[in-house]
């Protein structure tokens, strides 16, 4: 059922973006378009059933720890 | 990148206000009352002290390269190679702000209004909003908020019937511990009403019909959204006290819930949420289209429109699942997000002063 859900947003949005695309004529905007949509498509699937998808906000938040820690450090 | 939308100074003016106001009307008192205790309105004030240096250091960008925006003054600073880079993190920061966005109003809803409605759905009927009017382009919306912008203040008023609960002896002794405690939460402030305020770059000086008269508007937009945000965190610290204030998650919808006139007018908190919703969404449109236009022109499209919808998409996702609980979201926004904001609004911004001085002077 979810996946019908997700597969129907990904249809409308190729029904409305596209018609755009085509009578424009552009070369690399449908590349994008089309890379980013099936990014969205996978990452939406990957989570409608639950699978473990990497947090990139952790990444950032162990990089940049030793500066937030000094500075959280020198204003308290 | 050909986009020849322009808007007038008011509506500028009114989108900085509401990008000020943003989230630091509903979820910030709570976290400045936690480090700062009953001196947090003392916070709004530096800050916004504070902020008009930083906006001032933003207007001396728009002096040097005037009718760019953000992405082409990156590339020009810094060169191509490099400048795409900066504007990649830019875009990869206002995408995380977005998203954290979107997240806090799911959040919202989730807890106060709809507790039986799934936050994916919340999600996703905002994010249609969003896209809506971020495709529908900046005109559009500009429009769209000046005309929010009055209903706004009408229901902010309603706020001030709380009067009448007010207890001076919350906010007593002022600077108890001396102003060492209000360091860090002025950081924290500053970090996510100004520093921010870089992504209005992306419109300011290159889609503003008047930019002399728009550089008097960012200053004001920045005083009127602090005076917002001071009223509303004065009168949960004098309602509330300070304990209650850092203790609950939303201070001011708990604030309108006190309002009680002679029996008649009460829990009238739903007004809060609204006013609340509209400020946010603003927010959230100018962040995503920060976004979505930074995207475009890191790529060399023609357009960025083809961009939002896809990039809904993957932000609904990554709203839903960037936070397993609020433990998580309170640790990120004082140390990931703080930072990260830190980097793209003071530091970079610093760094592009500095080298448009030494430009300016050789030429």
């Amino acid at each position: 059922m979810k996946l019908i859900v997700v597969l129907a947003a990904a249809l409308i949005i190729i029904a409305i973006d596209v018609p755009y695309l085509k009578r424009n004529k552009l070369k690399k905007e449908p590349w994008v378009f089309t890379i980013l949509l099936l990014i969205g498509v996978g990452l939406s699937i990957a989570y409608t059933f639950n699978l473990p998808l990497p947090n990139p906000l952790r990444g950032i938040n162990t990089i940049l720890q030793p500066l937030s820690h000094y500075i959280y450090e020198l204003l308290t | 990148m050909l986009e020849n939308e322009k808007i007038s100074v008011h509506q500028f003016r009114v989108l900085v206000t509401f990008f000020t106001i943003g989230t630091s009307i509903l979820v910030y008192p709570s976290i400045l009352a936690r480090y700062a205790k009953q001196d947090a309105w003392l916070v709004v004030i530096i800050s916004i002290g504070i902020g008009l240096a930083v906006i001032w250091m933003f207007s001396k960008i728009t002096q040097f390269f005037p009718n760019m925006n953000l992405a082409q003054i990156n590339e020009k600073v810094f060169g191509k190679w490099l400048g795409k880079f900066f504007t990649f993190f830019y875009v990869l920061v206002a995408f995380i702000a977005s998203a954290e966005l979107l997240y806090n109003s799911g959040t919202f809803f989730r807890l106060n209004l709809m507790p039986e409605t799934p936050v994916e759905v919340l999600h996703i009927m905002t994010a249609l909003l969003l896209v809506m009017a971020v495709r529908i382009g900046l005109e559009t919306f500009s429009r769209a908020a000046e005309l929010f912008w009055v209903i706004f203040i009408l229901l902010f008023l309603m706020l001030l019937f709380v009067i009448p609960e007010i207890k001076f002896q919350n906010i007593q002794p002022v600077l108890e511990n001396g102003v060492k405690p209000l360091l860090f939460p002025t950081l924290i402030l500053v970090s996510v009403s100004t520093f921010n305020a870089i992504y209005l770059l992306m419109i300011f000086p290159a889609s503003v019909s008047n930019p002399q008269g728009a550089q008097r508007a960012f200053y004001i937009g920045l005083i009127i959204g602090g005076m917002i945000t001071f009223i509303t965190t004065i009168l949960a610290i004098l309602v509330l006290g300070a304990d209650l204030t850092a203790r609950t998650r939303f201070p001011s919808y708990l604030l309108a819930q006190k309002i009680n006139v002679g029996e008649f007018v009460k829990r009238i908190e739903v007004i809060v949420a609204t006013m609340w919703f509209i400020a946010v969404y603003f927010k959230l449109i100018l962040y995503f289209y920060a976004c979505c236009l930074g995207l475009g022109q890191m790529l060399n499209l023609k357009s960025y429109r083809p961009v939002v919808l896809p990039m809904g998409m993957i932000l609904t996702v990554f709203a839903s699942m960037m936070f397993p609980n609020v433990v998580q979201q309170q640790k990120w926004d004082t140390e990931g997000m703080l930072m990260l904001s830190n980097i793209a609004g003071g530091f970079l911004p610093l760094l592009i002063v500095i080298v448009g001085y030494f430009r300016r002077r050789k030429a």
